[in-house]
Protein backbone atom coordinates (compact mmCIF):
# COMPACT_ATOMS: atom_id res chain seq x y z
CA UNK A 1 0.00 0.00 0.00
CA UNK A 2 2.52 2.28 0.21
CA UNK A 3 4.75 1.82 -2.48
CA UNK A 4 1.36 2.68 -3.98
CA UNK A 5 1.07 5.91 -2.03
CA UNK A 6 5.20 6.44 -3.12
CA UNK A 7 4.25 6.07 -6.67
CA UNK A 8 1.09 8.70 -6.32
CA UNK A 9 3.15 11.59 -4.28
CA UNK A 10 6.02 11.19 -7.22
CA UNK A 11 3.83 11.77 -9.80
CA UNK A 12 2.46 14.63 -7.60
CA UNK A 13 5.56 15.88 -7.44
CA UNK A 14 6.22 16.47 -11.17
CA UNK A 15 2.96 18.36 -11.59
CA UNK A 16 2.93 22.46 -11.93
CA UNK A 17 3.22 23.92 -8.64
CA UNK A 18 6.13 26.05 -6.56
CA UNK A 19 9.49 25.33 -6.20
CA UNK A 20 8.50 25.09 -2.34
CA UNK A 21 5.56 22.76 -2.07
CA UNK A 22 7.32 20.37 -4.95
CA UNK A 23 10.76 20.16 -2.92
CA UNK A 24 7.82 19.42 0.52
CA UNK A 25 6.36 16.92 -2.07
CA UNK A 26 9.41 15.27 -2.81
CA UNK A 27 10.67 15.26 0.83
CA UNK A 28 7.56 13.81 1.62
CA UNK A 29 7.74 11.19 -0.71
CA UNK A 30 11.32 10.31 0.22
CA UNK A 31 10.19 9.77 3.74
CA UNK A 32 7.27 7.47 2.64
CA UNK A 33 9.16 5.49 0.17
CA UNK A 34 12.14 5.29 3.18
CA UNK A 35 9.51 3.89 5.56
CA UNK A 36 8.03 1.28 2.63
CA UNK A 37 11.82 -0.09 2.46
CA UNK A 38 11.26 -0.67 6.04
CA UNK A 39 7.91 -1.99 6.24
CA UNK A 40 7.07 -5.50 6.37
CA UNK A 41 7.03 -5.89 2.53
CA UNK A 42 4.01 -6.00 -0.01
CA UNK A 43 1.46 -8.67 0.47
CA UNK A 44 1.50 -11.57 -1.72
CA UNK A 45 -0.99 -14.68 -1.48
CA UNK A 46 -0.35 -15.82 2.16
CA UNK A 47 3.05 -14.22 2.44
CA UNK A 48 4.82 -11.26 1.75
CA UNK A 49 7.61 -10.51 -0.27
CA UNK A 50 10.33 -7.34 0.09
CA UNK A 51 13.01 -5.91 -2.14
CA UNK A 52 15.84 -5.31 -0.04
CA UNK A 53 19.68 -4.66 -0.24
CA UNK A 54 22.45 -5.89 1.97
CA UNK A 55 23.63 -1.99 2.85
CA UNK A 56 21.48 0.56 3.03
CA UNK A 57 23.76 2.54 0.55
CA UNK A 58 25.60 2.19 -2.32
CA UNK A 59 29.89 2.98 -2.25
CA UNK A 60 30.23 5.79 -4.86
CA UNK A 61 34.00 4.04 -4.81
CA UNK A 62 32.86 1.00 -5.14
CA UNK A 63 30.43 1.63 -8.49
CA UNK A 64 33.02 3.39 -9.79
CA UNK A 65 35.96 0.36 -9.63
CA UNK A 66 32.80 -1.29 -11.59
CA UNK A 67 31.91 -3.43 -8.19
CA UNK A 68 28.60 -5.29 -8.45
CA UNK A 69 26.25 -4.59 -5.22
CA UNK A 70 23.68 -7.48 -4.11
CA UNK A 71 19.75 -6.74 -4.03
CA UNK A 72 17.20 -9.66 -2.79
CA UNK A 73 14.02 -10.69 -2.72
CA UNK A 74 12.64 -11.50 0.78
CA UNK A 75 9.97 -13.89 1.13
CA UNK A 76 7.98 -14.48 4.07
CA UNK A 77 5.47 -16.71 4.11
CA UNK A 78 2.61 -18.40 6.34
CA UNK A 79 3.26 -21.86 7.49
CA UNK A 80 2.42 -24.88 4.81
CA UNK A 81 2.83 -22.29 1.96
CA UNK A 82 5.49 -22.57 -0.33
CA UNK A 83 7.52 -21.57 -3.65
CA UNK A 84 9.61 -22.97 -6.07
CA UNK A 85 13.31 -23.65 -6.84
CA UNK A 86 14.39 -22.62 -10.25
CA UNK A 87 13.86 -26.47 -10.96
CA UNK A 88 10.20 -26.79 -9.15
CA UNK A 89 9.88 -30.57 -9.89
CA UNK A 90 6.79 -32.37 -10.95
CA UNK A 91 4.56 -28.95 -10.69
CA UNK A 92 4.39 -25.52 -9.93
CA UNK A 93 6.62 -22.37 -11.33
CA UNK A 94 9.73 -20.72 -9.67
CA UNK A 95 9.16 -16.85 -9.18
CA UNK A 96 10.34 -14.72 -12.39
CA UNK A 97 11.70 -10.93 -12.24
CA UNK A 98 11.25 -8.34 -14.99
CA UNK A 99 13.92 -5.29 -13.31
CA UNK A 100 13.43 -2.01 -14.00
CA UNK A 101 16.75 -0.20 -13.87
CA UNK A 102 18.10 2.82 -14.71
CA UNK A 103 20.89 3.22 -17.55
CA UNK A 104 24.29 1.69 -16.67
CA UNK A 105 22.30 -1.46 -14.02
CA UNK A 106 21.63 -4.81 -14.90
CA UNK A 107 20.48 -7.52 -12.81
CA UNK A 108 22.68 -10.71 -12.78
CA UNK A 109 20.46 -14.11 -12.26
CA UNK A 110 18.81 -15.11 -9.20
CA UNK A 111 20.98 -17.34 -6.87
CA UNK A 112 19.26 -19.84 -5.85
CA UNK A 113 19.57 -21.44 -2.39
CA UNK A 114 19.54 -24.98 -1.70
CA UNK A 115 15.94 -26.28 -2.22
CA UNK A 116 13.92 -28.55 0.08
CA UNK A 117 12.10 -31.78 -1.21
CA UNK A 118 8.17 -31.03 -0.38
CA UNK A 119 6.43 -34.33 -0.78
CA UNK A 120 3.18 -33.45 -2.32
CA UNK A 121 1.82 -36.95 -2.12
CA UNK A 122 3.31 -40.29 -3.70
CA UNK A 123 3.67 -39.89 -6.85
CA UNK A 124 4.54 -36.24 -7.19
CA UNK A 125 7.23 -33.97 -5.85
CA UNK A 126 8.30 -30.48 -5.82
CA UNK A 127 11.68 -28.92 -5.11
CA UNK A 128 11.13 -25.16 -3.31
CA UNK A 129 11.28 -23.47 -0.22
CA UNK A 130 8.92 -22.63 2.91
CA UNK A 131 9.37 -19.83 5.59
CA UNK A 132 11.18 -17.33 5.19
CA UNK A 133 13.37 -17.46 1.64
CA UNK A 134 16.22 -14.60 0.33
CA UNK A 135 16.84 -14.50 -3.25
CA UNK A 136 19.95 -12.89 -3.81
CA UNK A 137 20.34 -11.11 -7.04
CA UNK A 138 23.66 -9.45 -7.87
CA UNK A 139 23.66 -5.94 -9.55
CA UNK A 140 26.20 -5.04 -12.36
CA UNK A 141 26.60 -1.12 -12.30
CA UNK A 142 28.59 0.65 -15.27
CA UNK A 143 31.17 2.65 -13.66
CA UNK A 144 28.87 6.17 -14.80
CA UNK A 145 26.30 5.05 -12.21
CA UNK A 146 28.39 6.35 -9.58
CA UNK A 147 27.94 10.10 -10.86
CA UNK A 148 24.30 9.26 -9.48
CA UNK A 149 22.76 10.91 -6.74
CA UNK A 150 21.04 7.45 -5.90
CA UNK A 151 19.65 4.22 -7.31
CA UNK A 152 16.36 3.32 -8.11
CA UNK A 153 15.29 -0.17 -8.66
CA UNK A 154 11.68 -1.77 -9.42
CA UNK A 155 11.04 -5.39 -9.79
CA UNK A 156 7.82 -6.81 -11.00
CA UNK A 157 7.59 -10.46 -9.61
CA UNK A 158 4.94 -12.90 -10.45
CA UNK A 159 5.24 -15.51 -8.59
CA UNK A 160 3.32 -18.96 -7.52
CA UNK A 161 2.47 -19.89 -3.74
CA UNK A 162 1.18 -23.36 -2.77
CA UNK A 163 0.11 -25.63 -0.53
CA UNK A 164 -0.81 -29.06 -0.85
CA UNK A 165 -4.15 -28.07 -1.46
CA UNK A 166 -3.86 -25.47 -3.59
CA UNK A 167 -2.32 -23.00 -5.62
CA UNK A 168 -2.68 -19.17 -5.66
CA UNK A 169 -0.69 -17.14 -8.53
CA UNK A 170 0.49 -13.71 -7.40
CA UNK A 171 2.20 -10.29 -8.74
CA UNK A 172 4.02 -8.08 -6.97
CA UNK A 173 5.33 -4.67 -7.52
CA UNK A 174 8.61 -3.54 -5.65
CA UNK A 175 10.81 -0.63 -5.24
CA UNK A 176 14.11 0.26 -3.39
CA UNK A 177 15.84 3.34 -3.52
CA UNK A 178 19.90 3.39 -2.50
CA UNK A 179 21.49 6.24 -1.83
CA UNK A 180 25.07 6.22 -3.44
CA UNK A 181 27.60 7.95 -1.34
CA UNK A 182 31.10 8.86 -1.31
CA UNK A 183 31.67 8.75 2.44
CA UNK A 184 29.88 6.00 3.84
CA UNK A 185 29.85 5.94 8.07
CA UNK A 186 29.70 3.03 9.59
CA UNK A 187 25.45 2.48 9.42
CA UNK A 188 23.67 -0.33 10.57
CA UNK A 189 22.50 -2.91 7.90
CA UNK A 190 19.12 -4.80 9.38
CA UNK A 191 19.75 -7.25 6.54
CA UNK A 192 23.68 -8.51 6.53
CA UNK A 193 22.95 -10.84 8.64
CA UNK A 194 19.99 -12.58 6.35
CA UNK A 195 22.51 -12.04 3.30
CA UNK A 196 25.17 -13.63 5.27
CA UNK A 197 23.29 -16.42 6.44
CA UNK A 198 21.96 -16.87 2.81
CA UNK A 199 25.00 -17.71 1.30
CA UNK A 200 25.82 -20.09 4.00
CA UNK A 201 22.94 -21.84 2.60
CA UNK A 202 24.04 -21.57 -0.83
CA UNK A 203 25.55 -24.97 -2.29
CA UNK A 204 29.13 -25.30 -2.57
CA UNK A 205 31.12 -26.16 -5.58
CA UNK A 206 32.40 -29.91 -4.83
CA UNK A 207 35.78 -30.35 -3.26
CA UNK A 208 38.22 -30.38 -6.28
CA UNK A 209 39.37 -34.12 -4.99
CA UNK A 210 35.71 -35.74 -4.96
CA UNK A 211 34.70 -38.04 -7.96
CA UNK A 212 31.54 -38.61 -9.47
CA UNK A 213 30.41 -40.48 -12.07
CA UNK A 214 27.06 -41.53 -13.59
CA UNK A 215 26.32 -44.76 -15.46
CA UNK A 216 23.10 -44.56 -17.82
CA UNK A 217 21.65 -48.71 -16.28
CA UNK A 218 18.46 -49.84 -17.83
CA UNK A 219 15.73 -47.32 -16.78
CA UNK A 220 17.98 -45.46 -13.85
CA UNK A 221 21.06 -43.27 -13.88
CA UNK A 222 23.85 -44.51 -11.18
CA UNK A 223 25.40 -41.91 -9.24
CA UNK A 224 28.36 -43.18 -7.80
CA UNK A 225 30.18 -40.41 -5.54
CA UNK A 226 34.16 -41.29 -3.67
CA UNK A 227 34.08 -38.57 -0.77
CA UNK A 228 36.78 -40.38 0.58
CA UNK A 229 35.16 -41.63 3.88
CA UNK A 230 31.64 -43.23 3.62
CA UNK A 231 28.37 -41.24 3.63
CA UNK A 232 25.18 -42.53 4.64
CA UNK A 233 22.46 -39.85 3.61
CA UNK A 234 22.60 -38.31 0.38
CA UNK A 235 19.86 -36.32 -1.79
CA UNK A 236 20.53 -35.45 -5.18
CA UNK A 237 18.47 -32.37 -6.57
CA UNK A 238 18.25 -32.28 -10.55
CA UNK A 239 18.80 -28.58 -11.70
CA UNK A 240 17.47 -30.05 -15.45
CA UNK A 241 13.50 -31.20 -15.40
CA UNK A 242 12.44 -34.08 -16.48
CA UNK A 243 15.15 -35.75 -16.03
CA UNK A 244 14.52 -38.44 -12.90
CA UNK A 245 11.66 -39.49 -11.85
CA UNK A 246 11.40 -36.99 -8.20
CA UNK A 247 9.45 -38.65 -6.86
CA UNK A 248 11.11 -42.36 -6.81
CA UNK A 249 13.24 -43.21 -3.50
CA UNK A 250 16.94 -42.38 -4.13
CA UNK A 251 18.46 -45.57 -2.16
CA UNK A 252 21.84 -44.17 -0.43
CA UNK A 253 23.99 -47.45 -0.54
CA UNK A 254 26.95 -46.39 1.52
CA UNK A 255 30.16 -47.18 0.01
CA UNK A 256 33.47 -47.56 1.69
CA UNK A 257 34.77 -43.86 0.28
CA UNK A 258 31.12 -42.42 -1.12
CA UNK A 259 27.80 -43.54 -1.41
CA UNK A 260 25.85 -44.55 -4.33
CA UNK A 261 22.13 -42.70 -5.69
CA UNK A 262 19.99 -44.58 -7.97
CA UNK A 263 18.27 -42.11 -9.97
CA UNK A 264 15.07 -43.34 -11.60
CA UNK A 265 14.54 -41.91 -15.34
CA UNK A 266 11.51 -39.45 -15.95
CA UNK A 267 8.66 -41.04 -18.24
CA UNK A 268 9.09 -38.17 -20.14
CA UNK A 269 13.52 -38.51 -20.82
CA UNK A 270 13.31 -39.42 -24.56
CA UNK A 271 16.59 -38.48 -25.44
CA UNK A 272 20.46 -39.51 -24.02
CA UNK A 273 21.83 -36.82 -21.54
CA UNK A 274 25.38 -35.68 -21.45
CA UNK A 275 25.55 -34.81 -18.02
CA UNK A 276 23.27 -34.70 -14.63
CA UNK A 277 23.41 -31.25 -12.91
CA UNK A 278 22.38 -30.22 -9.90
CA UNK A 279 22.73 -30.14 -6.26
CA UNK A 280 23.81 -32.88 -4.00
CA UNK A 281 22.48 -32.64 0.10
CA UNK A 282 25.10 -34.97 2.21
CA UNK A 283 23.38 -32.35 5.59
CA UNK A 284 21.52 -29.33 6.70
CA UNK A 285 24.50 -26.95 5.81
CA UNK A 286 26.63 -29.52 3.14
CA UNK A 287 25.18 -29.14 -0.26
CA UNK A 288 27.30 -28.77 -3.04
CA UNK A 289 26.78 -27.94 -7.11
CA UNK A 290 27.62 -31.25 -9.10
CA UNK A 291 27.76 -31.57 -12.81
CA UNK A 292 29.27 -35.08 -13.99
CA UNK A 293 29.17 -36.83 -17.61
CA UNK A 294 28.16 -39.91 -18.26
CA UNK A 295 29.82 -42.41 -18.59
CA UNK A 296 29.67 -43.87 -22.32
CA UNK A 297 27.37 -46.95 -22.61
CA UNK A 298 29.13 -49.86 -22.38
CA UNK A 299 32.52 -48.33 -20.67
CA UNK A 300 33.98 -51.06 -18.12
CA UNK A 301 32.24 -50.12 -14.94
CA UNK A 302 35.12 -49.80 -12.86
CA UNK A 303 37.25 -47.17 -14.83
CA UNK A 304 34.26 -44.49 -14.91
CA UNK A 305 36.08 -42.00 -12.40
CA UNK A 306 35.61 -38.41 -14.07
CA UNK A 307 36.08 -35.47 -12.16
CA UNK A 308 33.89 -32.92 -11.91
CA UNK A 309 33.38 -29.65 -13.70
CA UNK A 310 33.75 -26.26 -12.32
CA UNK A 311 30.56 -25.64 -10.46
CA UNK A 312 30.35 -22.13 -11.76
CA UNK A 313 29.33 -23.64 -15.39
CA UNK A 314 25.74 -24.19 -13.83
CA UNK A 315 22.53 -22.37 -15.36
CA UNK A 316 21.76 -19.96 -12.65
CA UNK A 317 22.90 -21.88 -9.78
CA UNK A 318 26.19 -20.61 -9.26
CA UNK A 319 27.13 -18.90 -6.04
CA UNK A 320 30.19 -16.50 -5.89
CA UNK B 1 17.12 -79.17 9.28
CA UNK B 2 13.55 -79.09 9.62
CA UNK B 3 11.54 -78.89 6.75
CA UNK B 4 9.30 -75.89 7.99
CA UNK B 5 12.42 -74.19 9.12
CA UNK B 6 13.59 -74.37 5.76
CA UNK B 7 10.18 -73.29 4.06
CA UNK B 8 10.59 -69.87 6.00
CA UNK B 9 14.39 -69.54 5.26
CA UNK B 10 12.62 -69.45 1.52
CA UNK B 11 9.56 -67.71 1.93
CA UNK B 12 10.19 -65.06 4.10
CA UNK B 13 12.45 -63.22 1.71
CA UNK B 14 10.15 -64.26 -1.19
CA UNK B 15 7.36 -62.68 0.56
CA UNK B 16 9.49 -59.55 1.48
CA UNK B 17 10.42 -59.80 -2.44
CA UNK B 18 7.03 -59.82 -3.53
CA UNK B 19 6.22 -56.72 -0.92
CA UNK B 20 8.89 -54.46 -2.18
CA UNK B 21 8.06 -55.57 -5.51
CA UNK B 22 4.45 -54.71 -5.19
CA UNK B 23 4.72 -51.57 -3.34
CA UNK B 24 3.21 -48.40 -4.77
CA UNK B 25 3.71 -45.97 -5.81
CA UNK B 26 6.06 -46.03 -8.80
CA UNK B 27 4.24 -48.43 -10.74
CA UNK B 28 5.30 -48.53 -14.40
CA UNK B 29 3.00 -45.40 -16.05
CA UNK B 30 1.81 -44.88 -19.60
CA UNK B 31 4.93 -43.89 -22.09
CA UNK B 32 5.26 -42.47 -24.91
CA UNK B 33 5.53 -45.29 -27.15
CA UNK B 34 3.74 -47.34 -24.97
CA UNK B 35 -0.21 -48.74 -25.54
CA UNK B 36 -2.15 -46.87 -23.33
CA UNK B 37 -3.45 -48.44 -20.45
CA UNK B 38 -7.33 -49.64 -20.50
CA UNK B 39 -9.60 -48.26 -18.05
CA UNK B 40 -12.89 -47.89 -17.43
CA UNK B 41 -14.76 -44.22 -16.59
CA UNK B 42 -17.29 -43.02 -14.89
CA UNK B 43 -18.50 -40.05 -17.02
CA UNK B 44 -20.57 -37.02 -15.55
CA UNK B 45 -23.50 -37.68 -18.14
CA UNK B 46 -23.89 -41.03 -16.07
CA UNK B 47 -22.18 -43.28 -19.13
CA UNK B 48 -19.64 -45.50 -18.03
CA UNK B 49 -17.28 -45.23 -21.07
CA UNK B 50 -14.01 -47.43 -22.10
CA UNK B 51 -10.90 -46.49 -23.79
CA UNK B 52 -10.89 -49.17 -26.07
CA UNK B 53 -14.15 -48.50 -27.39
CA UNK B 54 -12.76 -45.77 -29.05
CA UNK B 55 -9.86 -47.59 -30.71
CA UNK B 56 -9.17 -46.34 -34.62
CA UNK B 57 -10.11 -42.89 -32.86
CA UNK B 58 -7.41 -40.04 -31.96
CA UNK B 59 -7.95 -39.82 -28.16
CA UNK B 60 -6.93 -36.76 -26.04
CA UNK B 61 -7.18 -36.56 -21.91
CA UNK B 62 -6.47 -33.55 -20.18
CA UNK B 63 -6.04 -33.53 -16.32
CA UNK B 64 -8.59 -31.63 -14.97
CA UNK B 65 -8.86 -28.95 -11.57
CA UNK B 66 -11.67 -26.02 -11.79
CA UNK B 67 -9.61 -24.35 -8.83
CA UNK B 68 -6.17 -24.47 -10.53
CA UNK B 69 -4.99 -21.30 -11.67
CA UNK B 70 -3.15 -23.22 -14.87
CA UNK B 71 -6.58 -24.67 -15.78
CA UNK B 72 -8.17 -21.73 -15.19
CA UNK B 73 -5.95 -19.45 -17.58
CA UNK B 74 -7.15 -21.80 -20.42
CA UNK B 75 -10.79 -22.02 -19.56
CA UNK B 76 -10.97 -18.64 -18.59
CA UNK B 77 -9.54 -17.69 -22.02
CA UNK B 78 -12.11 -19.97 -23.85
CA UNK B 79 -8.53 -21.89 -25.51
CA UNK B 80 -9.65 -25.20 -23.79
CA UNK B 81 -13.17 -25.09 -25.06
CA UNK B 82 -11.89 -23.98 -28.39
CA UNK B 83 -9.47 -27.07 -28.33
CA UNK B 84 -11.85 -29.63 -27.52
CA UNK B 85 -14.53 -28.13 -30.21
CA UNK B 86 -12.02 -27.87 -33.37
CA UNK B 87 -10.71 -31.11 -32.55
CA UNK B 88 -13.96 -33.42 -31.40
CA UNK B 89 -15.05 -31.74 -34.41
CA UNK B 90 -12.32 -33.48 -36.28
CA UNK B 91 -13.28 -37.13 -34.86
CA UNK B 92 -11.09 -36.79 -32.12
CA UNK B 93 -12.49 -38.33 -29.03
CA UNK B 94 -12.02 -35.73 -25.80
CA UNK B 95 -11.76 -37.10 -22.40
CA UNK B 96 -11.54 -34.32 -19.61
CA UNK B 97 -10.65 -36.40 -16.50
CA UNK B 98 -10.83 -35.26 -12.76
CA UNK B 99 -8.70 -36.88 -10.48
CA UNK B 100 -8.88 -34.71 -7.05
CA UNK B 101 -10.56 -37.01 -4.51
CA UNK B 102 -12.94 -35.93 -2.49
CA UNK B 103 -12.75 -33.26 -0.10
CA UNK B 104 -9.22 -32.28 -2.46
CA UNK B 105 -9.47 -28.90 -4.73
CA UNK B 106 -11.14 -29.72 -8.00
CA UNK B 107 -13.47 -32.81 -6.66
CA UNK B 108 -16.97 -32.44 -8.16
CA UNK B 109 -19.89 -34.10 -8.18
CA UNK B 110 -21.22 -35.42 -11.18
CA UNK B 111 -24.15 -32.67 -11.33
CA UNK B 112 -21.59 -29.72 -10.36
CA UNK B 113 -19.10 -31.07 -13.12
CA UNK B 114 -22.39 -30.80 -15.59
CA UNK B 115 -23.36 -27.09 -14.23
CA UNK B 116 -19.21 -26.13 -15.04
CA UNK B 117 -19.54 -27.67 -18.07
CA UNK B 118 -22.36 -25.88 -19.47
CA UNK B 119 -21.65 -22.79 -17.57
CA UNK B 120 -18.29 -22.67 -19.46
CA UNK B 121 -19.53 -24.15 -22.80
CA UNK B 122 -17.09 -26.99 -22.74
CA UNK B 123 -17.31 -29.68 -25.21
CA UNK B 124 -15.45 -32.40 -24.53
CA UNK B 125 -16.61 -35.78 -25.43
CA UNK B 126 -17.22 -36.87 -21.72
CA UNK B 127 -15.96 -35.85 -18.72
CA UNK B 128 -14.69 -38.92 -16.38
CA UNK B 129 -14.84 -38.51 -12.45
CA UNK B 130 -11.76 -40.26 -11.11
CA UNK B 131 -12.02 -40.22 -7.55
CA UNK B 132 -9.95 -42.76 -6.87
CA UNK B 133 -7.28 -41.50 -8.75
CA UNK B 134 -7.08 -44.65 -10.51
CA UNK B 135 -6.63 -43.56 -14.01
CA UNK B 136 -4.53 -40.79 -13.18
CA UNK B 137 -2.12 -43.25 -11.78
CA UNK B 138 -2.74 -45.49 -14.58
CA UNK B 139 -1.32 -42.21 -16.75
CA UNK B 140 1.17 -41.12 -14.01
CA UNK B 141 -1.01 -37.57 -14.19
CA UNK B 142 1.48 -34.80 -12.10
CA UNK B 143 -0.32 -32.22 -12.87
CA UNK B 144 -3.58 -30.09 -13.91
CA UNK B 145 -3.81 -29.26 -17.00
CA UNK B 146 -1.68 -32.32 -18.05
CA UNK B 147 -2.57 -33.75 -21.82
CA UNK B 148 -2.03 -36.95 -23.53
CA UNK B 149 -2.51 -37.87 -26.66
CA UNK B 150 -3.57 -41.56 -28.12
CA UNK B 151 -3.28 -42.38 -31.59
CA UNK B 152 -6.01 -44.80 -33.41
CA UNK B 153 -3.56 -47.92 -32.57
CA UNK B 154 -3.70 -47.06 -29.21
CA UNK B 155 -0.28 -46.06 -28.70
CA UNK B 156 0.50 -42.65 -26.53
CA UNK B 157 1.92 -40.31 -28.78
CA UNK B 158 1.98 -37.48 -26.68
CA UNK B 159 2.13 -36.55 -22.76
CA UNK B 160 2.91 -33.40 -21.12
CA UNK B 161 1.95 -29.89 -21.36
CA UNK B 162 -0.93 -27.84 -23.09
CA UNK B 163 1.71 -25.77 -24.48
CA UNK B 164 4.92 -24.07 -23.77
CA UNK B 165 3.95 -20.92 -21.93
CA UNK B 166 3.93 -22.47 -18.28
CA UNK B 167 2.59 -19.85 -16.54
CA UNK B 168 -1.36 -18.69 -14.98
CA UNK B 169 -1.33 -15.37 -17.22
CA UNK B 170 -4.14 -15.43 -19.58
CA UNK B 171 -2.34 -13.17 -22.24
CA UNK B 172 0.08 -15.83 -22.63
CA UNK B 173 -2.53 -17.63 -24.17
CA UNK B 174 -2.08 -16.12 -27.60
CA UNK B 175 1.52 -16.64 -28.40
CA UNK B 176 1.75 -20.47 -27.11
CA UNK B 177 2.80 -23.40 -29.29
CA UNK B 178 -0.01 -25.79 -28.57
CA UNK B 179 2.14 -29.02 -27.96
CA UNK B 180 -1.63 -31.05 -28.45
CA UNK B 181 -2.72 -29.61 -31.45
CA UNK B 182 1.20 -29.63 -32.87
CA UNK B 183 0.71 -33.79 -31.93
CA UNK B 184 -2.17 -33.95 -33.37
CA UNK B 185 -1.74 -32.32 -36.95
CA UNK B 186 1.65 -34.06 -37.27
CA UNK B 187 0.28 -37.71 -36.29
CA UNK B 188 -2.46 -36.71 -39.36
CA UNK B 189 -0.37 -35.54 -41.63
CA UNK B 190 1.30 -38.95 -40.91
CA UNK B 191 4.63 -37.36 -39.75
CA UNK B 192 6.75 -37.95 -36.72
CA UNK B 193 4.97 -36.15 -33.50
CA UNK B 194 8.61 -33.80 -32.83
CA UNK B 195 7.53 -33.04 -29.15
CA UNK B 196 6.59 -36.44 -27.78
CA UNK B 197 6.98 -35.37 -23.95
CA UNK B 198 7.32 -32.13 -22.10
CA UNK B 199 7.36 -31.55 -18.66
CA UNK B 200 3.24 -31.29 -17.80
CA UNK B 201 3.31 -27.59 -16.01
CA UNK B 202 0.39 -26.61 -14.03
CA UNK B 203 -1.41 -27.79 -10.40
CA UNK B 204 0.01 -30.75 -8.49
CA UNK B 205 -3.04 -33.90 -8.94
CA UNK B 206 -4.86 -33.61 -5.96
CA UNK B 207 -4.58 -37.53 -5.19
CA UNK B 208 -6.24 -38.93 -2.19
CA UNK B 209 -2.95 -39.58 -0.66
CA UNK B 210 -1.67 -36.14 -0.48
CA UNK B 211 0.09 -35.33 2.33
CA UNK B 212 -1.22 -32.68 4.02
Amino acid sequence: MLDGLCIKLKMQGRSPSSRFSRALTFGVALLLCAASAHAEGTPIPHGTLELIAENPWIEKRELAAGQKFDVGLRFQLEKGWHIYWINPGDSGEPPRVEWRLPSGLSAGAIEWPTPRRLENSSSIVDYGYEDVILLIVPMHADPIVAAEQSAHIGADVKLLVCSHDMCIPGKAQLSLTLPIASHVSAQYSRYADLFAATRRSFPRPAPTNWRFSVADVNDSFVLTANLGRQITQAIFFPLAESQIENAAPQNPQPLATGFRLTLRKSDRLLKPIQRLQGVLVLSADQAYLIDAPLSKSGAVRSSYSIGIHPAQSLKEGSQQ
Amino acid sequence: MKRSTLYSILLYPMLVALLLCTAPPLMSAAKVGDAAPEFTGAASNGKTLHLSDYRGKYVVLEWHNNGCPFVGKHYNSGNMQRLQKQWTDRGVVWFTILSSAPGKQGYVTASEENDYLAKMQAAPTAALLDPTGEIGHLYDAKTSPQMVVINPNGVVIYDGAIDDKATTDLNDVPGATNYVSRALEQAMAGKQVETPATRPYGCSVKYGDSTH
